[in-house]
């Protein structure tokens, strides 16, 4: 284990050296998992909302359809969000073909799979007497979402966890949009790679791979913390 | 739509045209995948199984261990596996990194968390009073062992089908250890990414359609054992 150990402790001074690259990287990391995953939840908790709660037809299939979503390769998103963006593509004019900005994109579009199927999940495990309940008082739409997630709330932010985890760890898609430039639209897994493959320097991958596996405990542990205190977050339920 | 739309044009061509590379890098893919999953089977059914049915101290813990590994990002674990497989390192004299046994490796590892975490949970989720029944009546450990398998069938096959998954479209690690070399022990996935970041979009397009038809083909098929009601009867034999 000499060699590993020798790598590993030359890394850890470079996590902490006056050019702030790794540090720089890991705030990059943090921006774009929290905002892939806020957005997703906007867009996302509405339609998993939808595809639990709703009683129309095509429901299934919406479901089935959401859960296969969720084995979307990153890479062939990826290519997708990059063809649209691309100038001569149908998103062209937006100019955000390898920028930081297709980074949140295309790690958007890989966080929304997860809130989408997992949501409808969470709340159809609920008991159904408690939803009916609350029709047959007079709930109303948002009444009812609001006591859904309340009640799968457990289920709501495993969804969550999963959709962050994946934009701290994912790198196919944010190296096929962002083009992977060194400190600007890099995330801590897309610098590894680099610093491997294109440069062959261990001790910047493992300083690298250090703060990323510390980011993920740190982060992922606090969402765990949060899921697991049952009186945590209370979503209230306007009755009258 | 217009780019999209050409290179999917340019692409369908491609395909047909029974190019020798792609062949050689669907067959390659295809092999990985499997290849992958059996050994992650092979070496992690006996461990979920454990963790699932055991009756010892600590194992609420590792399963919890076992949940947490579902969360590690490829691309530590290529970094980690890079670092060992190099000349330098403990395994160096093996010499295989930038080889297509280095990507066999690498993808078994990233699939054992899937098969690990949650065979565990499906085995946990059967009734237990099935498992203690059969205690009672004196089934030994492996017979227990092949009667839960047979039981949550469809929760193990779903982690198989997971594990497919990520050996099919993971590119972190095996970009890292085996160093995406043209033709040689690229995936289906990492090809992709060669591809488009050599701008070559129609080839990517290509092996990006490709790719989902592989998945679609391989992990329909699992999902159709899966829902087969008679299907494979792992028979558990009483008398013995």
């Amino acid at each position: 284990m000499g060699f590993l150990w020798h790598e590993v402790r030359a890394a850890i001074p470079l996590i902490f050296s006056s050019d702030d690259y790794i540090l720089s990287v890991a705030w990059v990391t943090i921006k774009v998992a929290l905002v892939s995953t806020a957005i997703a939840l906007v867009i996302g908790l509405p339609i998993g909302l939808t595809i639990g709660l709703g009683r129309f037809r095509g429901r299934r299939a919406l479901h089935i359809l959401a859960n296969a979503s969720l084995a979307l390769p990153p890479i062939i998103a990826g290519l997708v969000v990059l063809l649209l963006v691309q100038p001569a593509g149908a998103f062209g004019s937006l100019h955000i073909a390898y920028t930081l900005s297709a980074v949140y994109v295309a790690q958007t579009v890989l966080a929304l799979p997860y809130i989408v199927a997992l949501t409808p999940a969470a709340i159809q495990g609920l008991p159904p007497q408690l939803i009916a309940q609350a029709r047959a008082f007079g709930a109303g739409r948002v009444q009812l979402s609001l006591l859904a997630l309340r009640e799968a709330k457990i289920g709501v932010l495993a969804a969550v966890i999963a959709a962050f985890g994946g934009a701290l760890a994912e790198v196919g898609a944010v190296v096929i949009v962002g083009g992977n430039i060194q400190n600007y639209d890099q995330t801590l897994a897309s610098a590894i790679l680099q610093q491997i493959n294109d440069y062959a320097d261990y001790p910047y991958a493992v300083g690298l791979g250090l703060v990323l596996s510390a980011l993920i405990l740190v982060l992922i542990g606090l969402l765990t913390v949060l899921q697991q205190r049952t009186s945590g977050i209370h979503l209230r339920f306007r009755v009258g | 739509m217009g780019l999209l739309w050409s290179e999917l044009r340019d692409a369908v061509p491609l395909i047909f045209h029974g190019n020798p590379y792609l062949l050689s890098v669907i067959w390659f893919t295809v092999q990985v995948a499997l290849i992958a999953t059996a050994t992650a089977a092979v070496i992690g059914l006996p461990i979920g199984l454990t963790i699932g049915l055991g009756r010892f101290r600590g194992r609420a813990t590792l399963q919890a261990i076992a949940n947490a590994t579902l969360g590690l990002p490829p691309v530590l674990v290529g970094l980690f596996l890079f670092l060992i497989l190099v000349p330098e390192g403990p395994l160096g004299g093996l010499h295989l990194t930038v080889t297509r046994r280095a990507v066999f490796i690498a993808q078994a590892i990233l699939a054992l968390p899937y098969v690990i975490a949650l065979s565990a949970a499906a085995v946990q989720g059967l009734g237990s009073g099935l498992i203690d029944q059969a205690r009672l009546l004196g089934a030994g450990r492996l017979q227990l062992y092949v009667l839960a398998l047979r039981e949550a069938r469809i929760g193990v096959i779903a982690a198989l089908i997971a594990a497919l998954g990520t050996a099919l479209s993971e590119v972190g690690a095996i970009v890292i250890v085996g160093g995406n070399v043209y033709g040689y022990d690229q995936t289906l996935a990492s090809a992709a990414l060669y591809e488009a970041n050599a701008a070559r979009y129609a080839d990517a397009v290509a092996i990006g359609i490709v790719l989902t038809g592989v998945i679609l083909a391989m992990m329909g098929g699992l999902g159709f054992l899966q829902h087969q009601g008679g299907g494979i009867r792992l028979r558990p034999r009483a008398e013995t």
